[in-house]
Order: C-alpha cells, then structure tokens, then sequence
C-alpha cells in the first residue's frame, strides 16, 4: 500500500480507536488488530503526531496499582473521522469510474 | 528475558537521543509490557511479543530527524574533558594555522579559476569592441575615399565578429563549469560534514 495513504489511515484507525471511550495503548493495538497489524513503536509514533495534531489529548489514570496513560479523542479528532468519511465518498466514486473503464476496453 | 532487562536494554540501545525522548519510550514500552501481564501473559511472553530490542531501537532512531540527533550530539561534543580543552588551547597555534593556510589554499585555486573566466569575458568584450571598431573605421575610410584600407578594416570588423562568436559560447561554458565546480564544492562540503557525524 502507498506508504502516504497508509500513514493517513493509520491516523484514522487509531482515532477511531479512541473515538467511544477513552482507550490506552495496549487496547489499540488488540482492537486494530483484526484490521492492521500495528507495531508498539509504530503506534508511538501515530500517538504523538496526533496529540500535537490536537486530534487526542492524553491523561494518566490508576490502573491496578499503577499508573497508565488514556488518550481522549478531541472535537478535531472527530472532526478528522468525519473528513476521513466524506475523502472515501470521493475516492470510491473515482474507484467507480476506474474501474468501469477497466471494463470497456477488456 | 525479564522487563526490567528489557528496558534497561533499550535505555542503553537509546542513548544517544534526547533525555526525555528516553524517558517517554521506556515508560510507554514498560507499559505495554505491564498491559500485557495483566492478561495473563508471563513477563518473558510479553516481552518476547513485543520483539526485539536492536529491531525496536533501530526503528525508533529511524523516526527521529537526523537534526534532534544532531543537535544531541552537539551537546555531548560541548561536555569536554578538561585535558582535551587544555590540548585544543595549547595546539591552536598549529591546527589553526593549518586549517586557515588549507582553506586559504582551496579558496585561492578557487578565485584563480574565476579569474580565467573573467578574463575570457575581458577578451570576449575586446573581440567585440573589435568588430564595433572596425564596422565604424571602415566606414569612415569607405566615405572618405582611402576604398583598400575601409574595406581592410571592415574585413578586419568581420573576422572579429566571427572570433568573438566562438569566444562567446567558450566564456559561456567555462562559467557553466565553474558554477557546476562551486555546487560540487558546496556538496563535498557538507559530505564532509556529514561523514564527521556518522564517524562520531
């Protein structure tokens, strides 16, 4: 896949992720899991680029006597999502005419 | 392998970035491994499924732009031993003027080059005052009777503007050259630079 446009959906998983409840990192990786296989560095990376994005905002909770960090989505993160949703309208309309040509001339 | 060997592993495999960068690695890693225990999963399973220290070190110095890394190294460079300040003071007579007299060298070779292309310039406009000279002698003559010695200089004019012609396109590429050699140069520069870095 085109490393640009995984990078964008990456972003969008992960948001998703977060988007009904709060969540932290472990969860992340076990609830993409089904859908992209995502490296604990990997998600590093995504976390950081979308909290100064201001797509998530973090916080530390207790956790069975220690401590761990939940990451909140933001209305920006939301609003990333919905983007995401309106993109993929277009892009699947575009994959429409794509692949109708493909068809004529086969 | 255990968590805390682990992390102490990364930590070491990690020093040369930032403290803090450290610092936030370690703890979101320490807790993953935690996350994982919690569910059941021995420490040395959680560890072993998180993968290997050098793969995730090597991938984390690969995020990080080469100007963080820089900048750290530039701080570490700062923190020299005292002998070493003392040698660098003592021997500045010396390397100084070697590098200064090295410098001077490469710069001189360099002006010198563009001194051959300014004068091929110089001897480009010459050839073409030539042919302005020559073109407005010959008319004069023309005009004033003297036939043999107008046309002569208005042959002159022509075999000028015919020289000038090739003179032209050879300043064109002698200059195109000394731009490419100054781009070259500013290049093996930076090489130079970069080459310190990654020896360090």
């Amino acid at each position: 896949m085109d490393i640009q446009l995984k990078r964008g959906l990456l972003d969008v998983c992960v948001l998703a992720a977060i988007k009904d409840e709060d969540s932290y990192g472990y969860k992340i990786i076990k609830d993409m899991k089904p859908y992209m296989e995502l490296s604990e560095s990997t998600l590093y990376t995504i976390l950081k680029r979308l909290e100064t994005g201001g797509m998530l905002t973090v916080h530390t909770a207790e956790h069975g006597g220690r401590l761990r960090k939940y990451y909140h989505i933001t209305d920006a993160g939301l609003g990333r999502i919905r983007d995401f949703q309106e993109e993929w309208k277009e892009i699947l309309s575009i994959y429409r005419f794509v692949t109708k040509e493909g068809a004529e001339n086969a | 392998m255990h968590k805390q060997e682990f992390l102490t592993q990364l930590r070491k495999e990690l020093s040369g970035l930032p403290q803090n960068e450290i610092e936030e690695r370690i703890a979101f890693y320490g807790e993953m491994i935690d996350d994982r225990v919690d569910e059941g999963l021995s420490e040395e399973n959680a560890v072993a499924e998180i993968g290997s220290v050098s793969d995730i070190a090597a991938q984390i110095i690969s995020e990080i732009p080469l100007s963080k890394i820089a900048k750290e190294k530039i701080k570490l460079k700062r923190r020299l031993k005292a002998w070493e300040v003392v040698l660098l003071a003592v021997g500045s007579p010396i390397w100084f003027s070697l590098l200064a007299a090295a410098f001077a060298v490469v710069f001189s070779v360099y002006v010198s080059l563009w001194a051959v292309v300014v004068s091929l310039w110089a001897c480009f406009a010459s050839f073409a005052a030539c042919v302005l000279g020559g073109a407005a002698g010959g008319v004069v003559m023309l005009f004033s009777g003297n036939t043999p010695a107008g046309l002569a200089m208005l042959a002159a004019g022509v075999v000028c503007a015919g020289v000038s012609i090739f003179v032209f396109y050879g300043c064109k590429a002698a200059t195109k050259g000394m731009v490419l050699l100054t781009k070259k140069m500013a290049l093996w520069t930076k090489k130079c630079f970069v080459k310190k870095e990654d020896g360090e």
